[in-house]
């Protein structure tokens, strides 16, 4: 047998094995001392939580009357339990990933000495790691941080909707149970929560394509407007225009809301005023949601706005001239020139502002917190998008898992436009502009 | 050539074995916080008495209640209220020598900040709950019943503050204050208060201009202050007090009955339920234009210096039949959690007692829910207060079961669809509501 089958086997037995097999001693030691720890561990406390990942918990915490004095029997705590579990189910893989990189190194030093070649020494692992390896070591803290604070989270909210925790099943007087695609068949099946999620979905869908076209081409065109050579001032008209921006959008859209009110709004006042009727901005159903639109614009414009401003002043005036040699005018020069040029550098943003317009929590909380009310929805008013739909079953009605399915739906939607839409610009092919 | 790219093989691959090994010291302290879930703390079918049940008599440190040696305490209260509850600290720590620290957070987030903090053992270890929030608690197994003081306290307190701090028959809060809505009016605008709704309507057909925004009077569409069209008139939310979820009466002839004398209002508040909000009626109220106003003692503060202020109960229904408002009941309650649930029980009786609610009445204007407080000269004589406490005599406790939950969107939109377009159908739309909240009950 090959030595380095040989080395293989016996580190896929025990780490480190190999690494002695193989003459490694120092090499062998630290596996070998890194292995007996993990198997500790998962043979003394990861499989515990790991049966408490499946279990969810077998007794919950219940009132025990002694005499007059009521006392509380601590018992298992369902969502703590899952989180645990997390933790432990991560930990596992991290013990398996080392496992096989041991089983991996064995074979390879012993592959290594059926060909004779010479072997490192340990210092000379150890300097090789320092000079070549270096970026693998300071990866790794961050890389163990992201897993823990930024996938953990993730998992268990997808994990949650694969539950029943919602009121009135409250952790810790009450065990959390797993309950399959149940969830996502209520929401399917059920009529009230069908309806609701399917009209939802829809105004979610529409106000992220109006809402993200609104601001593009009305920054786009503002931004060219200043550009042009005759207009003065130009710092001025660009500062004005930022001001909207600079304000904390959480001021000018609780303002907003007040100047909207459809009886004592200023904007209806004004209306009257000049003799108009006034609408009723924030209480009928279409009107709310073009004032949300409207909203939106005044938020985002300037930020496309700055973006625009940028892209303007890269564009060569060369390119110009030759247009006008070629007897373009200006809209001849703006569509075959500065269009095409901004679009080729803002188009990638342009779909994250879509994929940001989907979850565009502010403007709707703020403004008009979903609302007119729509008596045939589950929870859920006129304006709401997904988004504040799912904050209001989680934080309002407690309905977690429920909430929970729809954050699915949201990720779902956002991550396959977005992945799709992105590997269709051109500035994904890294082709140029001008071949 | 070969022989290079072994090497390098080698060095990758040990590497990143090592990296992970750092990677692992870490999660190794992570996830091993010591409490294995194998071993439950007691066996389930060990005998217990349930609570509620009969209670031993033979509880020798029942007279002498003293608190765990080595006790400290956390409260938390809301900001309007800090100032009081330190006060109230010094006096417990004088008093049974326990310190308690107090830590700001406001009222309508400690039932939700208790649900994952109680069980985390970091939560406060008595806290203040407007009622409708006990259900959920109590749910999730987060609040100390009060067994030890129980007798006491129902032989104190009035019995809407009782019945509103208990659930399932268990009594758990001990009740700190109450409140309800009553008739705010602007004694300049109208001399003498209204006694029914046919005096509003009177008025307001003399009063109301529109166009330069003046109103008789003006309440919020929301479930909660728009009540009495239901409750006045033999509609209900749920039956049994509000505590049997099967039998819903929001589609009954009393709740059709009230929204049809609701929609005949119209004409004397010609607006979109929409338009009229806390902030738009507060404005108007202080500005003068609006005559009345219907609204809590938690806004007597942003009125008293603006209005010549009076407050009487809400106007009579067309039968004659008084007005039944909404009424919500703050208690203390204590977590479940507690490290000292003793000291957590003697706190919660001693910031209850009538000299502490009158003491915080003086402070706060909170009213006080106990019997003998609220006979008190302080609150008898004083002309704002009265008025509140008159309507909550014909006040019931908002529901406190978690089933409530369900009923508070559909029935705001209810009333709001009701009020915009006076043509449409009273019955059907509740019939509507109603469907919508049982179809939420059963989607639980």
């Amino acid at each position: 047998m090959p030595k380095k089958i040989g080395a293989a086997l016996l580190s896929a037995v025990i780490p480190g094995l190999g690494q002695f097999y193989n003459r490694q001693w120092l090499k062998g030691l630290v596996f070998l001392l890194v292995g007996s720890a993990g198997i500790y561990f998962i043979v003394y406390d990861l499989t515990g939580y790991l049966r408490g990942l499946i279990t969810l918990g077998e007794f919950p915490s219940r009132m025990v009357k002694v005499g007059k004095l009521t006392r509380m029997v601590e018992g298992d705590h369902s969502i703590f339990m899952m989180i645990d579990g997390l933790i432990a189910l991560l930990a596992l893989l991290f013990y398996t990933a080392f496992h096989v990189l041991n089983i991996r190194d064995a074979f390879l030093v012993g592959a290594a000495r059926d060909g004779r070649w010479t072997i490192h020494s340990f210092g000379e692992s150890l300097r090789h790691m320092g000079r070549r390896n270096f970026a693998y070591l300071v990866l790794a803290i961050p890389f163990v941080a992201v897993v823990f604070l930024t996938i953990l989270p993730l998992i268990f909210s997808v994990f949650l909707a694969f539950t029943n925790y919602a009121d009135p099943i409250l952790p810790p007087a009450h065990l959390v149970d797993w309950v399959g695609f149940g969830n996502f068949k209520k929401m399917i099946s059920l009529d009230v929560w069908s309806s609701t999620f399917g009209g939802v979905l829809t105004w979610t869908l529409i106000w992220a394509v109006i809402a993200t076209v609104t601001t593009y081409i009305g920054g786009v065109l503002i931004a060219v407007l200043i550009h042009q050579p005759r207009v003065r001032c130009k710092k001025l008209w660009r500062t004005l225009l930022i001001v909207p921006f600079a304000i904390p959008n959480m001021i000018s859209l609780l303002v907003m809301r007040n100047m909207f009110n459809n009886q004592f709004g200023p904007i209806n006042s004004y209306l009257r005023a000049v003799g108009l009727d006034g609408v009723a901005w924030l209480t009928d159903p279409f009107w709310a949601k073009v004032t949300v639109i409207l909203a939106n614009m005044w938020i985002g414009i300037p930020v496309t706005m700055i973006l625009a401003f940028g892209v303007l002043t890269t564009i060569p005036r060369d390119m110009y001239e030759a247009a006008e040699v070629d007897g373009a005018g200006a809209f001849y020069k703006f569509r075959m020139v500065t269009l095409p040029m901004v679009l080729f550098a803002t188009a990638p943003i342009l779909i994250m502002q879509f994929a940001g317009n989907i979850n565009s929590f502010n403007v709707i909380y703020l403004m008009t917190n979903g609302e007119p009310v729509n008596p045939n929805y589950q929870y859920a008013g006129h304006t709401d998008l997904l988004v504040t739909w799912l904050y209001k079953l989680a934080l309002n009605q407690s309905q977690y898992s429920f909430a929970s399915v729809i954050g699915i739906v949201i990720f779902l939607m956002v991550a396959t436009f977005s992945i799709w839409s992105y590997r269709r610009t051109r500035s994904y092919k890294e082709e140029d502009m001008i071949a | 050539m070969k022989k290079s790219k072994r090497s390098k093989m080698q060095a990758v691959s040990f590497t990143l074995a090592l990296s992970l090994l750092l990677a692992l010291t870490v999660t190794a302290c992570g996830s091993g916080n010591g409490n294995s879930t194998a071993q439950p703390n007691s066996s389930p079918n060990s005998a217990v008495n349930e609570p509620g049940g009969t209670t031993n008599e033979t509880n020798p440190a029942e007279e002498e209640l003293k608190p765990e040696a080595g006790a400290k305490l956390m409260v938390w209260e809301a900001k309007e209220q800090v100032e009081y509850m330190k006060q109230l600290a010094a006096d417990f720590e004088k008093e049974y020598g326990v310190p308690v620290t107090v830590e700001e957070l406001s009222g309508g987030d400690q039932g939700a900040r208790l649900a994952t903090d109680g069980p985390s053992k970091i939560a406060a270890d008595v806290l203040t709950l407007p009622h409708d929030q006990i259900g959920q608690a109590v749910t999730a197994g987060l609040l100390l019943p009060n067994d030890v003081f129980e007798e006491e306290t129902r032989s104190t307190m009035v019995e809407t503050a009782i019945q509103a701090s208990t659930y399932d028959g268990i009594l758990y809060g001990y009740p700190k204050s109450v409140e309800t809505y009553a008739l705010f009016y602007n004694k300049d605008l109208i001399s003498e208060a209204p006694k029914t709704w046919d005096d509003v309507v009177a008025f307001a057909n003399t009063y109301n201009k529109p166009k330069e925004n003046k109103f008789a009077i003006m309440w919020e569409f929301v479930g909660y202050y728009s009540y009495p069209f239901i409750g006045s008139f033999g509609g209900y939310i749920y039956g049994d007090n509000n505590t049997n979820a099967k039998d819903i009466g929001l589609n009954n002839e009393g709740t059709v009955k009230g929204f049809t004398f609701l929609q005949s209002l119209k004409g004397i508040l010609p607006l979109n339920a929409g338009d009229i909000t806390y902030d738009v009626k507060t404005q108007l109220f202080q500005e003068g234009k609006l005559a009345m106003n219907i609204d809590g003692p938690w806004s007597i503060a942003a009125f008293k210096d603006h209005v010549n202020l009076g407050v009487v109960p809400l106007p009579k229904g067309p039968d004659g039949q008084d007005s039944v408002s909404f009424s919500g009941v703050k208690s203390y309650y204590v977590n479940s959690y507690t490290a000292y649930p003793i000291a957590g029980r003697l706190f919660a009786h001693f910031a209850s007692s009538k000299e502490n609610q009158l003491k915080n009445f003086e402070m706060t204007g909170a009213i006080p829910a106990s019997i003998e407080a609220g006979e008190a000269p302080q609150i008898k004589d004083d002309p704002i207060i009265s008025g509140f406490f008159e309507q909550f005599q014909h006040s019931v406790p908002m529901p406190s079961i978690s089933e409530i939950k369900s009923v508070w969107e559909p029935l705001k939109a209810a009333f709001v669809s009701l009020w915009n377009d006076p043509g449409l159908d009273v019955k059907k739309t509740l019939d509507q509501t109603v469907t919508t909240i049982q179809a939420d009950l059963e989607s639980k």
